[in-house]
């Protein structure tokens, strides 16, 4: 999860209050946010564009800049060190990504402001004309929003603030800029109207960010770090999607990299912004979050015209969005005492509007920002109740109906299985469900079958057998405490999975119990004592065959089935004890355990069913 | 009347052993024949009770190494040097000397180590350094040295320095000099200890009536009765017993036991799904949309074999494909996408417990149910101190007309109490599938912080209502391993499946 750093001193001049840093962290966390820790955080400035550079937890020089990417081998100079809070992102909270979402949440949280925010916006003259080529689907990505930004200007703080945003948006909303990305350009570096287009690979070379010389569009993807960082995003594209602006300027060649005539620098105060990508959703969504942040910076918002397919639309459209929650099912669904009142102040504090629309105030009408994606049903608006209620606040309670608590045969008899091999002296171990084919198999001088529970894409390399039986386990037990005094006697109780095609999921589970003795004196007899005490104290009685198995000795091996019981019991052979690093006489059981007969009792049914 | 003193028979020989004077510890055993540690305690007794001196004295034992007496004929290298050098003429500069002497095998840093320490040989500056003979050197040359003397009543069996004393020896010289010659002897500190009877005990002895002693009874002594006449020997019940442990339920499997009794005892029924899962159980079923990154490669295992399963009936399927792709009857807008059967039908091991429990629900759709489960997940990890591949969840869903935000939080509270942590906070939280999503944190006395163990939440409507369920369902997907760590101190998850059974008997059971 990326983590961002919120500065706190600034936090406080934008919420116009000091508080102290322990009431902020407070609150951010009873309104969601995963606050890490309070750290303080040195700044560098970059020698070559001059942005501030935070600094890195561990780090304790920077020789790197985070925006041009300049490198050199003295560290930067330092500039000021911040008290920074350490925030861990919400994927599902892009409106909490950075300082202006925070801002404005905290500002009703906090009671400084509620309600719904203002986003007003005035038009701008900048127009863009969007290509059909965008569409095609060698060179598709059909969506594009815009917006127009205005500030005072453009300070070192903001920055670093607007860079991290963007890069954050595009984690957690553009799926690392496949589904949406983001470009930002100094306006006043572009002449309008501006042409979002697809361009042959080798046509129009420009100079991307942090170079010198012209490149073409693939000469990018094969040589510039962020070409080469995100070439498979174009990767099945023959034509490259670009703006270009009237007098023929390469803005950029999303999603990949802008143009280094157009960046934004200290002082800029126009900022163009282009959203696109796949998925309009996440494309308005990235937009909407990203100026309505800029907003509670002290930004002012201006549309954009954009004409695709003969049709014209103004972008950002950042009216507020509805929804209709009745109070009754907000009671219901949250538990809490809430009236007309308490539900109205807790959706305020959230920021969000509401009024009820009906006499009886029953019923309200709730409108939400454009940005707040994360809402698809009323239940959302009532998390935003809850949280504006304040989660402390909550009273706990238990459901007062009566239920019946039952649980499965298969524990009972693993826990009958447990008790008996414990009073037997042998102790209990639990190793992992999936293994290898080699320990799995091999050491147990087993051919590996054709067919068995495999997974595909293992990052472990090794764990690609989910396991079949618990010999593995036990064995490897053995051999990390083969140094302790003989004989050593231990167990596992788990399931194993087999291959079924007949199970609904192409896989049946078994309930075992696996148990070795090592030792000078350990052998068949002794396991098998050990099993018919055990399966006399669970009532099954069983009768014995020979059986020849690749790990047991030939002639020291039985198997038994008895009602939905079976087993497998043998001295391992030596061939099996030397492949787990042991030189001593091992006797092995294992045991399917199936149902008893007489016990448990059956339990009631758990409750009567209202249908 | 003055009672008679009762002694044991063991406690009788060893007042009848010093009864005619002052004996060492050594001699009593050796007149007694009993062992050491008898006649102590017998000793001891009888001081606590004012009938016995015991009087402790350190004295130097010498044991010479087992070559010492060869090496004592042949002279000690010091010795020989002396001889060496006054039959050069009493001088020789040190290479010539050096030469000589290792030509006679002796080794040179100890004749100077040992023959300067003794001041028989000293050596001159100049050019070139000389090695000469002291008058002292002189005077030694045939008179055995103190040390030498030691060594040689030691070997013939006169080993306390106290005792050499009388025949001579100074002991002072001998410590100086063989203190630190240990590759020749080592010279020890012995405790001797020596009793003798007091008058009040002399007194007591003439009266004294024995009583027999043992350290156990056996069958005869009950069934003849002797067992009245016999003592058994008390003990320093401060002592430690001796370290054993019983064979123990798997510290992890002990926390699991608990988690499931926790949920029992709250009127839970307990449920339990394949790991081996198809997609459709493990993320469609829980409205995650079949593009998001959790399920992805990178996140998910997914099995070659079996690598797709049929879907459950279309009764099932079709209100999970329309919710996915417009909400169905959820009120909810979905994700507006084209649901895909294909990457339904595929199969993983199950990232969560959810599986069970959704399970459970399409099940059980109707109020009241109560269903937990504790079992096996997966996720493709690699492994460290803080992850593993394969952990622990503990599940649980509440269908109830009166399950909300605030019964879940009572839920959760009531088990952690019942685990062991009395302080429990929660915290708004987002999860996909359930909204609103809580996270639970526990308070850790040891560690004076809060720590989070698992999310929860109440089903969004899109989850529970394809399934027929239109009640809040309350629930939750809590770590286990995390809760084992903090009970049984661990700070390595790794700990929790090694199988050193060393280090799990260490980990007592009432942890």
């Amino acid at each position: 999860m990326p983590i961002v750093n919120i500065d706190a001193s600034w936090l406080n001049e934008l919420l116009e209050k000091p508080y102290p840093p322990q009431q902020l962290i407070d609150a951010l966390d009873q309104i969601g946010c995963d606050v890490e820790e309070v750290v303080e955080l040195p700044r560098y400035r970059c020698p070559q564009c001059q942005a501030l550079v935070e600094g890195s937890l561990g780090a304790d020089t920077v020789k790197q800049c985070s925006l041009c990417g300049f490198t050199q081998m003295q560290p930067f100079e330092i500039v000021d060190t911040i008290t920074a809070i350490r925030l861990d992102l919400l994927a599902a909270r892009p409106d909490l990504f950075d300082i202006g979402g925070l801002v404005r949440a905290l500002q009703g949280y906090l009671g400084e402001k509620k309600g719904l925010p203002s986003f007003t916006s005035t038009r701008s003259d900048i127009i863009v004309n969007v290509d059909p080529s965008v569409c095609q689907p060698n060179s598709y990505r059909p969506f594009l929003r815009c917006a127009v930004i205005e500030l005072p200007s453009v300070d070192d703080r903001m920055l670093v603030a607007l860079m991290k945003l963007q890069e954050n948006l595009h984690w957690g909303v553009g799926r690392d800029r496949k589904l949406a990305s983001i470009g930002i350009y100094d306006l006043d570096t572009i002449k309008g109207p501006i042409t979002y287009k697809t361009l042959h690979p080798d046509d129009e070379p420009f100079v991307p960010l942090g170079v010198s010389e012209p490149m073409s569009g693939r000469k990018i993807l094969s040589e510039h770090s962020k070409g080469i960082a995100y070439a498979h995003l174009l990767a099945n594209h023959d034509r490259y999607p670009v703006l270009v602006d009237a007098d023929g300027h390469v803005l950029s060649m999303p999603p990949i990299i802008n143009s280094e005539r157009t960046k934004i620098k200290i002082g800029s105060h126009r900022l163009f912004v282009d959203v696109t990508g796949i998925s309009i959703a996440a494309v308005e969504n990235t937009l909407h979050t990203l100026v309505s942040s800029l907003v509670e910076l002290g930004a002012t918002i201006r549309t954009v015209r954009i004409v695709q397919d003969e049709k014209e639309l103004e972008t950002p459209d950042l009216t507020p969005k509805q929804a209709i929650v009745d109070l009754s099912q907000a009671k219901q669904w949250l538990g809490l005492p809430l009236d007309a009142h308490t539900l109205m102040e807790s959706l305020f504090r959230m920021r969000l509007d509401v009024e009820p629309i009906d006499e009886s105030k029953t019923r309200f009408r709730v409108r939400y920002p454009a940005f707040r994606s994360d809402i698809r049903h009323t239940v959302d608006v009532f998390e935003d109740v809850a949280i504006g209620f304040g989660f402390q606040n909550i009273q706990a309670k238990l459901v007062p109906t009566m239920t019946v608590g039952s649980s499965r045969t298969e524990e009972q008899t693993s826990d009958l299985a447990r008790t008996i091999l414990l009073g037997l002296g042998y102790s209990e171990i639990m190793s992992l469900p999936m293994t290898t084919e080699s320990d799995h198999y091999e050491r147990f001088r087993m051919p590996v079958p054709n067919r068995y529970p495999r997974v595909g894409n293992p990052k472990l390399k090794a764990l690609t057998v989910v396991r079949q039986h618990l010999m593995s386990g036990v064995m490897q037990a053995l051999h990390d405490n083969r140094r302790r005094p003989m004989p050593q006697r231990l167990f596992e109780i788990d399931n194993v999975a087999l291959l079924d095609d007949e199970a609904p999921t192409g896989c049946r589970e078994e309930r075992r119990v696996c148990f070795v003795e090592m030792g000078k004196d350990a052998g068949y007899a002794t396991a098998r004592s050990i099993l018919d005490a055990m399966l006399r104290e669970m009532g099954v009685e069983a009768a014995y065959s020979a059986t020849q198995q690749p790990w047991f000795t030939a002639g020291r091996a039985a198997r038994f089935q008895a009602g939905s019981f079976e087993g497998i019991l043998g001295e391992l052979h030596p061939e099996v004890i030397l492949a787990f690093g042991l030189d001593h006489p091992v006797a092995l059981v294992e045991v399917t355990l199936g149902s008893l007969r007489s016990w448990p009792i059956p339990h009631p049914r758990t409750t009567e069913r209202s249908s | 009347m003055i009672a008679p003193v009762v002694l044991t028979e063991t406690a009788k020989k060893v007042w009848e052993a010093v009864r005619a004077g002052p004996k060492d510890v050594a001699d009593v055993v050796q007149t007694t024949q009993l062992d050491q540690s008898l006649v102590m305690v017998a000793a001891l007794e009888a001081q606590q009770q004012g009938f016995f001196d015991v009087k402790e004295r350190v004295r130097l034992e010498l044991d010479p190494v087992p070559d010492a007496a060869a090496r004592l004929q042949q002279g000690l290298p010091e010795r020989q040097a002396l001889r060496l050098l006054i039959d050069a003429g009493g001088s020789l500069s040190v290479p010539d000397f050096t030469q000589r002497a290792q030509a006679q095998g002796l080794p040179v840093h100890e004749i100077f180590r040992w023959g300067s320490a003794r001041g028989w040989v000293e050596r001159t500056k100049g050019q070139p350094p000389m090695v000469r003979v002291t008058d002292a050197g002189r005077l030694a040359v045939d008179e055995p040295a103190d040390d030498e003397r030691a060594l040689r009543l030691a070997l013939e069996g006169t080993r306390f320095l106290d005792e050499q004393a009388l025949q001579g020896v100074d002991p002072v010289a001998v410590e100086q000099l063989l203190g630190k010659r240990t590759d020749l002897a080592k010279l020890r500190k012995r405790t001797q200890r020596i009793l003798s009877l007091t008058t009040q005990g002399l007194e007591a002895l003439s009266r004294a009536k024995v009583k027999r002693e043992q350290n156990a009874l056996a069958p005869e002594d009950f069934q003849s009765g002797a067992w009245r006449d016999i003592t058994l020997r008390p003990y320093d019940v401060t002592l430690p017993g001796k370290t054993v442990y019983p064979a123990k339920i798997h510290p992890l499997r002990k926390i699991m036991e608990q988690t499931r009794r926790a949920f029992l005892e709250l009127g839970f029924e307990e449920v339990v799904s394949p790991m081996v899962e198809s997609a459709f159980w493990n993320f469609d079923a829980l409205f995650q949309p079949q593009d998001h990154p959790a399920r992805d490669m990178q996140d998910t295992f997914y099995m070659l074999d079996p690598a797709r399963i049929p879907l459950p009936p279309p009764e099932v399927v079709e209100p999970v494909r329309r919710t996915h792709e417009h909400g169905g009857d959820t009120g909810s807008t979905g994700w507006g996408y084209k649901w895909s059967e294909r990457e339904a039908e595929r199969v993983v091991l199950r990232t969560h417990t959810t599986a069970a429990t959704i399970r459970a629900l399409a099940a059980h759709p109707n109020p009241p149910y109560k269903a937990f489960c504790v079992g096996w997940t997966y996720r493709n990890e690699t492994i460290s101190f803080k992850h593993l591949p394969v952990f622990h969840q503990i599940e649980g869903i509440v269908i109830d007309e009166q399950a909300s935000l605030a019964t879940l939080l009572g839920t959760l509270t009531a088990f952690y109490q019942k685990m062991g942590f009395a302080k429990v906070r929660f915290k708004p939280a987002f999860y996909p599938y359930t909204e609103p999503s809580v996270d639970v944190m526990v308070y850790m006395e040891s560690r004076g912080k809060w720590i989070e163990m698992g999310g929860s939440g109440i089903f969004r409507p899109e989850v529970s209502e394809p399934f027929g369920c239109k009640h809040p369902v309350l629930a939750w997907g809590l770590g286990l391993e995390r809760l084992a760590m903090l009970r049984l101190g661990f700070s390595d998850i790794r700990q929790l499946y090694q199988g050193s059974l060393d280090a799990m008997e260490e980990v007592a059971l009432c942890r």
